[in-house]
């Protein structure tokens, strides 16, 4: 008896043309929360058999219309093409686009709530290595939910995942013009920074204790793109740094990302120059830290721009002398070509800003 | 007190069963899913009866709630049993399954499976149990000290093995990169939402739970010789009780349940300590009784825990490790000055 039971539960899994029958049924047996399952049932008859970045499989139904986002990259994602109104719920943790925050939650990304999940009735559910848990996954796959999870490693690797999760999303075109148009300003950038010396840099993860980033991360992809390179050379993702490595390596630039103490950089500037041992830093003398923005640290399409703010910050000369030649390219920041609003809000606020403020705060404190 | 009869072993844990039975009938019917009382006693019955229902009043229940429960009642009665296990073998309050470092052998073994076999089903499992076993092997020889099994001497060898297991897990975490080290990190924490590691759920579970009455029952056929041992080592050798072969039966069940306690939630603190403790307070120090209320009182504290973890910062879910270390110390200084007083 009680192993039919579990062979029932774990059937919808396997074959769903059953499972798209019994939803059938089941709507017209169950009032309020299988009503939009039964809308969906239609489209869940034709599947495709899909193995995703971690090698997991899974039918996902042909036609998606309800996605559940668990990480707020990917969030930012569905945004990017267009495609918020499938977007039935994501994490507490997505905020951009503000919009994001609208959504029904489902609770944080590395603690959801499965049945928040479930009672969303999403088609497919997206998730990524770097913030979610695999027992997430696996739980809903085993329950019959679909999980796509991306694994980017590289930018490379992020326009794909991007492409990917536009066509399983039934969005090929705008996947391939996003990115496409995201592969475009990352080549601009390549070449006008193809003469430059790579910047040296310490990219800092979280200061107390001091996390850095490994090489196989997508950062330290992203930073190369940039013209930088991370002074850490470790095989872990997020390496914990010595003080003293940092001192002997001496960073060019040290580079921070501003969710983490959400100041602004003079602030953080100072912080660091009230500190031993940060403040005998060459480069926290010199005043040569950027806050990046914390699209920095989400594998999204929001990164190029982020990759492009701190390029300029990194290589001010070249932007200011071939500025003519790269101004088209930034006048799209706006990712997708209008198929999200500009990021003029606070979060989205391009790093230009910060530049200045970061140049002013250095000239106050040499005259200092 | 009235004396021990199996009449009053039976009501005390009647009583205590239907209690639990309230509280996985309230763990059921919350959530952030809504499902009506109606809903489940239909959702149930379709299960039991097998007529192949894949709603997704189905999934919910069969595919997330009900696992968790039946987790949370194994994983709560073991770390009491075992608790209560510890305490009467070293005669110290402060026994539990942490500090005889068993919790982290099993640990260690869960994670090294991780690194070394992250997608072999039933490794961590497998690996876990092999940990916690090798850790008893290990403290319990320590732990020996001129031929006997010396209170002390094991207490000592505990927080040395479990510090030492301790620092490897740290280093390990410091220098691998596995695939499955983020859960890994959770996994420390303890908490209930791994999903089986097979598609067949009800023989997993009757494997679990098959381990856990061979274990536990081991232990309760020494409760009456525990009872004898707790006035005293030499009175109860004198009354013809095997001392050393007694410890050695607990000693083991508990490590087991311990492993198996672990091997499927992480490490959950607090239960092991506080349950049997609560339960000496409220029905007296007899092993007999202890052992299967301490049972059932595990089982409902971390059910309630589980529950509460899943509902009061929902949709978010916290760990329930997180929530018997929050709810457990306040109830342990509150229960421990009563009884200086």
């Amino acid at each position: 008896m009680a192993l039919t039971l579990a062979c029932g539960v774990f059937a919808c899994g396997m074959c769903d043309a059953l499972a798209a029958e019994a939803h059938l049924q089941q709507s017209a047996t169950a009032p309020t929360p299988a009503d939009p399952a039964a809308q969906t049932a239609a489209n869940k008859r034709a599947t495709k058999l899909v193995t995703d970045e971690t090698g997991r499989s899974m039918a996902i139904p042909l036609n998606v219309q309800r996605v559940v986002s668990l990480a707020p990259n990917l969030t930012e994602t569905i945004y990017a093409l267009g495609l918020d109104a499938k977007l039935a719920g994501d994490t507490t943790y997505c905020d951009i686009p503000p919009a994001a925050k609208e959504k029904p939650h489902i609770g944080s990304a590395q603690e959801p709530s499965l049945e928040a999940i479930v009672a969303l009735h999403p088609d497919l559910v997206l998730a990524t290595t770097s913030i979610n848990r695999a027992q997430t996954a696996d739980a809903l796959l085993k329950i019959g939910v679909p999980v796509y999870t991306s694994d980017p490693h590289t930018m490379a690797g992020m326009l794909s995942s991007t492409a990917t999760m536009a066509d399983l999303l039934g969005a090929s075109e705008q996947g391939a013009t996003l990115v496409a148009q995201l592969q475009k300003r990352l080549d601009a950038l390549q070449a006008a920074l193809q003469d430059q010396p790579m910047a040296h840099v310490l990219f800092v993860v979280w200061e107390d204790p001091l996390i850095s980033i490994g090489q196989n991360t997508f950062i330290a992809d992203a930073l190369r793109w940039a013209g930088a390179e991370s002074i850490i050379v470790a095989k872990q993702n997020w390496p914990q740094v010595s003080m003293e490595e940092v001192v002997r390596l001496q960073p060019d630039y040290i580079v921070l990302t501003s969710d983490h103490l959400a100041a602004e950089t003079h602030e953080h500037v100072n912080n660091l120059r009230d500190r031993p041992t940060w403040r005998e830093l060459r480069a926290v003398e010199l005043g040569h830290v950027v806050m990046a923005s914390d699209e920095f640290t989400r594998p999204s399409p929001g990164l190029v721009d982020a990759i492009e703010a701190l390029a300029r910050e990194l290589h001010p000369e070249v932007f200011s002398t071939s500025a003519v030649a790269l101004t088209p390219n930034f006048s799209q920041r706006t990712v997708g070509a209008g198929l999200r609003p500009a990021p003029t809000t606070a979060k989205g606020r391009p790093l230009s800003q910060f530049a200045v403020a970061g140049s002013r705060m250095e000239a106050s404190t040499c005259a200092r | 007190m009235r004396p021990l009869t199996p009449r009053r072993i039976l009501a005390i844990c009647g009583m205590l069963a239907a209690i639990l039975f309230v509280v996985v009938v309230i763990s059921l019917r919350v959530g952030a899913y809504p499902i009506s009382m109606r809903d489940i006693v239909v959702t149930l019955y379709n299960g039991a009866v097998g007529n192949g229902d894949t709603s997704e009043f189905s999934q919910v229940i069969f595919g997330l709630r009900l696992p968790r429960i039946a987790l949370g009642i194994l994983v709560g009665a073991a770390l009491s049993t075992s608790g209560a296990g510890f305490q009467a073998l070293l005669r110290n309050p402060l026994a539990d399954p942490y500090v005889l470092g068993v919790s982290s052998g099993a640990a260690l073994g869960a994670m090294l499976s991780l690194i070394i076999a992250p997608h072999t089903v039933g490794a961590i499992q497998l690996a876990a149990f092999i940990g916690a076993a090798a850790t008893i092997a290990a403290v319990y020889f320590l732990g020996r000290r001129g031929g006997q099994l010396d209170s002390a001497t094991l207490l000592l060898a505990g927080i040395i093995a479990a510090s030492f297991l301790s620092a490897i897990i740290i280093f390990l975490l410091t220098l691998v990169n596995g695939p499955g080290l983020r859960s890994m990190t959770f996994w420390l924490m303890g908490d209930l939402t791994a999903p089986p590691p097979t598609q067949n759920v009800v023989g997993w579970f009757s494997f679990l739970y098959f381990i856990f009455i061979v274990a536990a029952g081991a232990m309760y056929t020494t409760s009456s010789d525990l009872n004898l041992i707790l006035t005293g080592e030499q009175e109860a050798g004198h009354l013809g009780v095997n001392v050393t072969r007694v410890k050695l039966v607990v000693y083991v069940a508990a490590s087991v349940l311990t492993g198996l306690a672990v091997s499927v939630s992480g490490t959950i603190g607090y239960v092991g300590l506080l349950v049997p403790h609560v339960m000496r307070m409220l029905f007296g120090t007899d092993y007999r009784l202890l052992i299967p209320t301490s049972a059932i009182g595990g089982a409902i504290v971390i059910v309630l825990a589980d529950t509460l973890g899943r509902t009061i910062v929902a949709p978010t879910e916290l760990p329930v490790g997180a929530m018997t270390a929050l709810a457990g110390a306040p109830v342990f200084i509150y229960l421990m000055r009563r009884r200086i007083r």
